[in-house]
């Protein structure tokens, strides 16, 4: 048997973390578009426009999440790094309260103390080790904790683009508007089964794939239903009164 | 926590001793002072400078007639072999097992299950002359425990700051 490549299984690991932005970008993508069409089918009669919108939609949604998701990773390692150059300026000062740290949390993970010890002083010879494992034991941190802003803001932008065109592809190919729509709305319903059997339940290693794929279906589906009864409630509102 | 002017609670507890298990009690030791202190856990990496420190004073500490004893919740087997890591401790290393001497003390940490770390110096009445607390994460000073011994050996005033060799302070003033 191959000895295990630690680098190979790292970058596996980063590739498994942007599953959060894929399945994030893909369902918002579905059913934003979803969305847009089958609201602008009923209210504006020409198809075209209708497709228009939706693009419009698509494109200025997928850099907005794209974006988001820039900002939001970069803005969090900012905040992270620094409170980590905190920890790390203390633990240089004070390295005892670091071993002891570590040794507490080495025990609680069920390692005897006398050997967590011998762990820790082992560890200690190397500083970068002491430290990188204390990161990890004590404050949770690893690799993917940073995660790499560019990356997964161009995965959630390209799965939000994907995503749309689940729904919109039916609708521009298919020439009659209600077909159109009922057909986007068959695939996105197919989608979003498939999203949660592929990401749920078979990477995951589910018994039932299935049933991780309606429960993804339904708790998407719910959403969008909340949405729309919401906006049936509060439409009257804004309704100007004739006369 | 007990103070000074308390009489110290005995005890008779095992511990390790030159890489030997054996027995101590408050009643057994013949020395004029003793040094008491209490420490957390063995394999610890606070706790081994205090430990060896001690250790290393030990010559320091018999010249004032002072025995040092360590104690804390391990068990003797672990004492020794803690002792062992350590290349060697000269004085005993007490097992209070459950922490009740250090109950007795008034220093026992019940939320971390381990005694805090606590000093005392006694008297040869076995009266507690000096108690001091030290944060879980700040080692003593083995020197200031000295200087209080010579301090305290001497019988006379002495003024902040005093160190062996130091003129007291006039007879009719108080510190």
């Amino acid at each position: 048997m191959a000895a295990p490549n630690p680098e190979e299984n790292r970058r596996t690991f980063d590739r498994l973390a942007n599953i959060r932005e894929i399945v994030f970008g893909v369902q918002d993508g579905v059913l934003t578009t979803a969305g847009v069409l089958a609201g602008l089918s009923g209210a504006v009669s020409v198809r075209s426009q209708v497709i228009l919108a939706a693009l419009a939609s698509t494109v200025a949604g997928a850099l907005s999440m794209g974006a988001g998701a820039y900002l939001g990773r970069h803005a969090e390692s900012a905040v992270l790094r620094s409170e980590l150059d905190r920890v790390r300026r203390e633990s240089a000062d004070q390295p005892y309260v670091v071993q002891e740290s570590l040794l507490d949390a080495l025990a609680k993970e069920g390692l005897s103390r006398e050997t967590g010890y011998r762990v820790v002083k082992l560890l200690s010879s190397s500083p970068n080790s002491l430290y990188s494992t204390a990161e990890e034991k004590i404050y949770g941190m690893t690799a993917t904790t940073f995660g790499n802003a560019i990356v997964e803001g161009l995965l959630m932008g390209v799965a939000f683009l994907v995503g749309a065109l689940v729904p919109l592809l039916p609708f521009v190919l298919i020439a009659s508007v209600r077909t159109g729509l009922i057909a986007g709305l068959a695939t996105t319903a197919i989608t979003l089964f498939a999203v949660g059997y592929i990401f749920e339940g078979h990477l995951s290693g589910a018994r039932q794939p299935s049933l991780a794929g309606l429960r993804f279906l339904a708790i998407a589906l719910s959403a969008a239903t909340i949405g729309y009864v919401i906006g049936l409630l509060i439409a009257p509102i804004g309704t100007v009164p004739a006369g | 926590m007990l103070k000074p002017g308390d009489p110290a609670p005995p005890f008779d507890l095992p511990c390790a001793l030159d890489d030997k298990l054996t027995h101590l009690s408050l009643a057994s030791i013949r020395s004029e002072i003793v040094v008491l202190f209490f420490y957390p856990r063995d394999f610890s990496f606070i706790c081994p400078t205090e430990v060896i420190g001690f250790h290393k004073a030990q010559a320091a500490f018999k010249a004032e007639q002072t025995s040092i004893v360590g104690i804390s919740v391990d068990d003797a087997e672990t004492h020794r072999r803690w002792a062992r890591e350590l290349g060697g401790i000269g004085y005993p290393l007490l097992a209070d097992e459950g922490g009740k001497v250090a109950r007795t003390f008034g220093i026992f940490d019940e939320k971390q299950n381990v005694a805090l770390r606590a000093s005392f110096i006694l008297d040869a009445k076995r009266t507690i002359l000096y108690a001091v607390v030290s944060p879980t994460n700040v080692g003593r000073s083995v020197s200031e425990t000295l200087r209080v011994v010579c301090a305290l050996r001497s019988g006379k005033l002495c003024p902040a700051d005093w160190e062996p060799g130091n003129d007291f302070g006039p007879t009719d003033a108080k510190y």
